[in-house]
């Protein structure tokens, strides 16, 4: 191949290749998903929440170090809060038969995970969830979201569910 | 990587003609490059981690670039790295399972080298691989099988480099320390330098995930991110991470743990459920629950990589995903006849699952969508005897 050609293939491709930054820099960001999350159960007040609602309840944020190394910022609601919201009550309230009582965090894709409502209050284990829904200030990526938890304390990602649909509140002593 | 690069430097070493290749564009190697080395580092990708003892630098790096490319690195005189590592194959061969400069077939697939500077474990079944410099050697000087060839050549070699002009000029600035640069430890640090270089963040789906270009990959692809990612398939928790694999590593990552997996391949009679030589790491650590356990490759470049498997014995990415679906292969009437899913070792995450014919398009669409074209394209990583400068 004579330097020539390879110049002009070089041309062509770098052509290419700027037609294709061009287009992806027209191209529209990932389309926002629609939020929709349910919490169910044993719960005086159930709801199903929408991007709005968790817009307008208190708002919290963490940064976290991603397996990537990544530090990333979540920012949403704490899980806490949205339980409040649908009548579970915390502190002094949480006792006796109201500690044996859990919730079941579950995803679009059936993923489950639980947490114990004593593990939650600040008061007692404190465990900071926070039912995210944004990621560095944007909506989260389609596998994430629209809505998914963030435990910034945990070590490894397993109990942050991504694509959360449902919390499920159970009771075992009524 | 595994099999590695063996080709030319063997004929030259064995034969007393030797066949001098086309060597390079000598201006290139007037042009010294010093300094500090520069990551490149795409968005999302953390900095590599490089061992304290073999620092980067331009001029490793480039010297790097020749050894790879040098057949004369095998006793055949005609393979070299990138016999093995073709750069048009995103650094792997297209074969089962690689051949020596001696037609030595190794039990192993070449692994890709795109983004090895992120492996934790360098090779399928090793636990103890972690350096490029030392698994350099590997090929280099293996005697089962054979690789390149060079056992009980090596200072022959050394005097191939010390004899060549293009050489004379390089090593010196490589290090620039050392009274006399031309060794064989020089040799592998240079080359490992190199690899770290190859780096691939350029597919389309890095410009949608990591630039939010929606367009940049159908809705078939973006369906099959999304199955890959779902509990059901469960293929993220190995394939994990920026470069899709759990084996990955990198400054300032701590105490991450190397998993090695079993995925039932294979369920063999006899005392081990894998067919020799390819048991896993059992090879290393004897212990029965190793018995079939490989790396996770990364899953970047993967449609430009097959065949697929520690052994090549997938041939397709249908194939692979007949397997995983069926939480394990069977294979009738062949001396590897047995039911992978019933393999002792094998992973709880393969359970099988189902995929409808459109989720399997989606799926490979997404697989597809990891191929990055600017890496096996880029200049930076071709045969510099051969790209002018």
């Amino acid at each position: 191949m004579t330097l020539q050609r390879m110049r002009c293939l070089r041309l062509a491709f770098l052509g290419v290749a700027a037609l294709v930054l061009g287009m992806g820099g027209l191209a529209a960001q990932q389309p926002v998903q629609e939020v929709k999350l349910v919490v169910t159960g044993d719960v005086p007040t159930p709801l199903t929440l929408n991007a709005n609602d968790l817009a307008t309840m208190p708002r919290e944020s963490a940064e976290v170090t991603d397996q990537d190394g990544a530090k990333t910022t979540y920012e949403g609601v704490a899980l806490q809060e949205i339980l409040k919201k649908a009548g579970i009550e915390f502190g002094r309230a949480l006792r006796g038969k109201a500690l044996a009582g859990y919730v079941i965090a579950e995803a679009k894709d059936g993923y489950a995970v639980v947490f114990s409502l004593g593990e939650l209050d600040p008061d007692l284990g404190g465990t900071r969830v926070i039912v995210a829904d944004k990621r560095d200030g944007k909506p989260l990526f389609t596998y994430q979201g629209p809505v998914r938890l963030v435990l910034p304390a945990d070590k490894e990602g397993a109990r942050s569910v991504r694509m959360l649909e449902k919390l499920e509140v159970v009771k075992l002593r009524k | 990587m595994n099999k590695c690069c063996i080709p030319a430097l063997v004929l030259l070493l064995a034969t007393p003609i030797v066949v001098v290749p086309v060597f390079g564009n000598p201006q290139m190697v007037n042009q010294p490059e010093t300094g500090e080395y520069h990551w490149d580092l795409p968005k999302g990708f953390p900095k590599p981690r490089v061992p304290a003892d073999n620092p980067m630098t331009p001029a490793k790096v480039r010297l790097g670039r020749y050894l790879f490319y040098d057949p004369r690195m095998s006793v055949n005189g005609m393979e070299s790295c990138s016999t093995c590592h073709r750069q048009a194959l995103a650094f792997t061969d297209g074969k089962a399972q690689a051949l020596g400069a001696t037609g030595e077939s190794h039990p192993r697939s070449s692994m890709s080298l795109v983004n090895v500077a992120y492996s934790s474990v360098l090779t399928w079944s090793n636990p103890n691989e972690h350096f490029l410099e030392n698994q350099a050697l590997t090929p280099m000087f293996s005697e089962h099988p054979v690789e390149l060839g060079l056992t009980g050549k090596g200072e022959k070699f050394v005097q191939v480099l010390r004899s060549d002009t293009v050489y004379r000029e390089l090593f010196p600035v490589a290090f620039p320390a050392e009274s006399d640069p031309f060794t064989i430890s020089n040799v592998t640090k240079a080359i490992a330098s190199f690899e770290r270089t190859i780096l691939s963040a350029g597919s389309p789906y890095d410009h949608y995930h990591y630039d939010g270009e929606d367009q940049a990959i159908s809705e078939s692809a973006k369906r099959g991110e999304a199955l890959f990612f779902s509990e059901p398939l469960s293929c993220f928790r190995c394939h994990t991470g920026f470069n899709f694999s759990d084996a990955t590593d990198f400054e300032g990552r701590n105490g991450a743990k190397i998993e090695f997996h079993n995925t039932g391949l294979y369920n063999v009679a006899g005392a081990l459920s894998y067919p020799p030589p390819n048991v896993g790491i059992y090879e290393y650590t004897k212990q029965p629950e190793d018995v079939g356990k490989f790396k996770a490759p990364t899953l970047r470049n993967i449609a430009l990589t097959a065949p697929y498997m520690h052994d090549g014995s997938a041939k397709t990415l249908d194939a692979v995903l007949d397997h995983y679906s069926a939480g394990g292969r069977t294979i009738m009437d062949s001396p590897y006849a047995g039911e992978g899913s019933h393999n002792p070792n094998k992973d709880a995450l393969i359970r099988g699952f189902k995929l409808s014919p459109q989720e399997r398009l989606d799926l490979i669409a997404f697989l597809e969508s990891l191929t990055d074209e600017g890496v096996i394209h880029d200049q930076r990583f071709g045969n510099p005897w051969k790209i002018p400068q």
